[in-house]
């Protein structure tokens, strides 16, 4: 019954003018930056931080980024559908049928059933974040330091892993964010930390600096090497509503999707990219007629479209009741929620029940405009992808400089914006997945400070993280996780060996 | 292992072994009872500088591809770009929003897209004018002033 009443206050919350408008916005930012190849969700988010600290009200400023992220995903399936390309990290899977649909006539049922069943997914999804998140955020509410130390690490971890990327890379990256959240004053002994004597630093490095010149100019540096080529494979698209019978071959396909998109977003690291290959990987495995995946069908488009839409309204999950962001996408919803001054957590549904609940409520309303938006006005999104990058890229940095300076109106964040977007292009050019920085620098204070919380609450025994059933449970998945990568990367070695000596 | 790599991973465990000297010389580790501000940074610096042995033992030896950290042809533009950045964070405060804008649009399409003229300057007034739209009409952001207006 709190569920219900809390999610009739969340619609009273998102049904306001402003609310609307912003739920809209946030959906057709995301629309376009998900059509658009070179600019992801994470990136653009980053771009439109200093944003927030114009938006007065919280509710007003997360609903909006919210929307760019889950809307992104909508996007995305139209350039791999239309370009073979894909138009965001999550829908690389969808290249592989989407395009051989569009290049046989299809693209318009191919880009229809992917909107109906991201709408569909993205919906279920909604469904179970409104159902799993409160108990459990009652359930976090008991958590002390150890516990939120077992917990962050093992979030960090788990994204690091997941990522399915060199590991040693992201857990070089992970300490990077971990030291650069180090820079300024120590909060619990007052010390000065890695300044050098410049008084700009005294205040520590900026997370909207950070991710500005990470992500968003970091990207635009890489993507000026190649020329992004942009030659769509037709025009016309058809009808975008499909017919029965591709209603019937992929309604199972979408559902299948939408379960797993769920749970894999709600791990850490598990996200979009890897819940839409994992949905790809299931629906060739059980269809009856796997030869057909890769020469257009229209299950590999719907059951991986579902997924990534399930997987990033899902993995709002452990930020709204743990405060643990599992993306790179959702630790800018996490900083965007600290410049506002609200802390994601357990206390957030009780102490901000507009923010948990008008967001949640935004979603619902946001997956409907997303489908309007995305099935008749396709057309409209393509004609955006004429836009050459000559001129995106100068525009984009144009709007980081100002976006940057406007925060505290000093040059200095210009500058240190410049610092990591340099780190971010070098981190590019030697294959860094750049995600686990932000994840480490926003969750690097509280690591720091729940581990020697804890140690000064047990007199300095470390038992203190093992002897408590949570933290201690949590410990033992860690150990078990690194453990079983040993495992499994000595047992890859010795197969290569034995297949070397007897080839 | 490419070159490049090899010396980002000797730069690795040289940071990190220089951050555990400074977490331990300037900032302190205290005791495990009461740490203090070192504790973190040297146990981040032990990490790197372990972490960065890893990646050079990992990738010893394999993938000797051709393809270097700057290509001939195309390192020009992330590099120039770089730099027409950073003239333009230093132009901002000292000659004003607007001209640095411009100015930067104009050496943007001239230098790095090779555009004409004609294109040049439409684009650059344009996406100028927008940022001051959206910036300082709508979002009233306080912009130095032109320098030949102060």
């Amino acid at each position: 019954m709190e569920i219900f009443s809390g999610l009739l206050n969340g619609f009273s919350i998102a049904l306001t003018g402003t609310n609307i408008l912003f739920a809209f916005i946030g959906a057709l930012i995301g629309t376009a930056v998900g059509v658009l190849p070179g600019l992801g969700p994470a990136a653009t988010i980053a771009l439109l931080l200093p944003i927030t600290y114009i938006i007065s009200s919280p509710v007003t400023a997360i609903i909006m980024m919210a929307g760019i992220f889950y809307g992104s995903m909508y996007g995305g399936s139209t350039t791999s559908i239309l370009l073979n390309l894909p138009g965001e990290a999550a829908s690389v899977v969808t290249c592989i049928d989407g395009y051989q649909m569009a290049k046989k006539g299809r693209a318009g049922a191919a880009l229809g059933i992917s909107a109906i069943g991201s709408f569909i997914a993205g919906t279920v999804a909604v469904i179970g974040l409104t159902l799993f998140a409160p108990p459990l955020a009652e359930f976090a509410l008991d958590f002390g330091p150890p516990e939120y130390f077992a917990l962050t690490t093992l979030g960090l971890l788990l994204a690091v892993t997941l990522s399915g990327r060199s590991i040693v890379k992201g857990l070089i990256l992970l300490v990077f964010g971990l030291l650069f959240a180090m820079v300024g004053l120590d909060p619990i002994s007052g010390k000065i930390r890695f300044t050098f004597g410049s008084i700009g630093l005294q205040g520590g490095f900026d997370f909207v600096t950070m991710a500005m010149g990470v992500f968003g100019l970091g990207e635009i540096l890489y993507n000026l090497e190649t020329t992004i080529k942009t030659e769509i494979v037709t025009t016309k698209i058809g009808k975008v509503f499909p017919t029965l019978k591709d209603w019937a071959d992929s309604k199972w396909a979408i559902l299948r999707g939408s379960a797993i998109g769920f749970f894999i977003g709600i791990i850490p690291g598990g996200g979009a990219v890897i819940s839409s290959l994992a949905s790809y990987a299931i629906e060739k495995k059980y269809s009856k007629h796997p030869e057909e995946f890769g020469e257009g069908a229209i299950q590999g488009v719907a059951g991986p479209e579902s997924a990534n839409n399930a997987a990033s309204s899902s993995s709002f999950i452990p930020l709204l009741t743990l405060g643990i962001p599992g993306n790179a996408a959702i630790a800018m919803i996490f900083a965007a929620l600290m410049i506002q001054g609200i802390t994601p957590g357990p206390f957030l549904v009780v102490e901000h029940p507009d923010v948990f609940w008008g967001v949640i409520a935004s979603m619902y309303l946001g997956n409907g405009m997303l489908l309007v938006l995305n099935l008749p006005l396709v057309g409209l999104w393509v004609q955006m992808l004429r836009v050459p990058y000559g001129i995106l890229a100068p525009v984009i940095v144009l709007f980081t400089t100002i976006g940057v300076y406007s925060v505290q109106n000093q040059v200095f964040d210009i500058y240190s914006m410049l610092f990591f977007a340099v780190i971010g292009y070098g981190m590019r050019k030697l294959d860094f997945d750049p995600a686990p920085l932000p994840l480490a620098f926003v969750l690097g204070p509280m690591v720091e400070r729940s581990l020697r919380q804890s140690l000064l609450i047990s007199g300095g025994d470390p038992a203190i993280f093992v002897t408590r059933p949570i933290s201690g449970t949590l410990i033992a998945i860690f150990v078990l996780l690194i453990a079983g990568q040993c495992i499994l990367s000595i047992k890859r070695k010795m197969g290569r060996k034995k297949k070397s000596v007897n080839p | 292992m490419k070159k490049s790599e090899r010396i980002a991973a000797m730069f690795i465990t040289a940071g990190g072994v220089w951050i555990m000297f400074y977490a331990w010389h300037t900032l302190k580790l205290g005791s495990i009872q009461v740490p203090d501000a070192g504790l973190m940074p040297f146990l981040a610096g032990a990490g790197l500088s372990i972490l960065g042995i890893a990646w050079a033992w990992i990738s010893r030896g394999k993938d000797e591809r051709p393809r270097r950290f700057f290509e001939p042809g195309i390192w020009s533009r992330p590099v120039f770009s770089v730099a027409l950045m950073v003239i333009y964070a230093l132009a901002f405060e000292n000659i004003g929003y607007i001209t640095s804008t411009l100015a930067f649009m104009v050496a943007w399409q001239k230098l790095i897209e090779k555009e004409r003229w004609g294109k040049t300057i439409a684009i650059s007034i344009l996406a100028a004018a927008a940022m001051y739209a959206l910036f300082v009409y709508f979002l009233k952001v306080p912009i130095p002033p032109e320098l030949f207006l102060r």
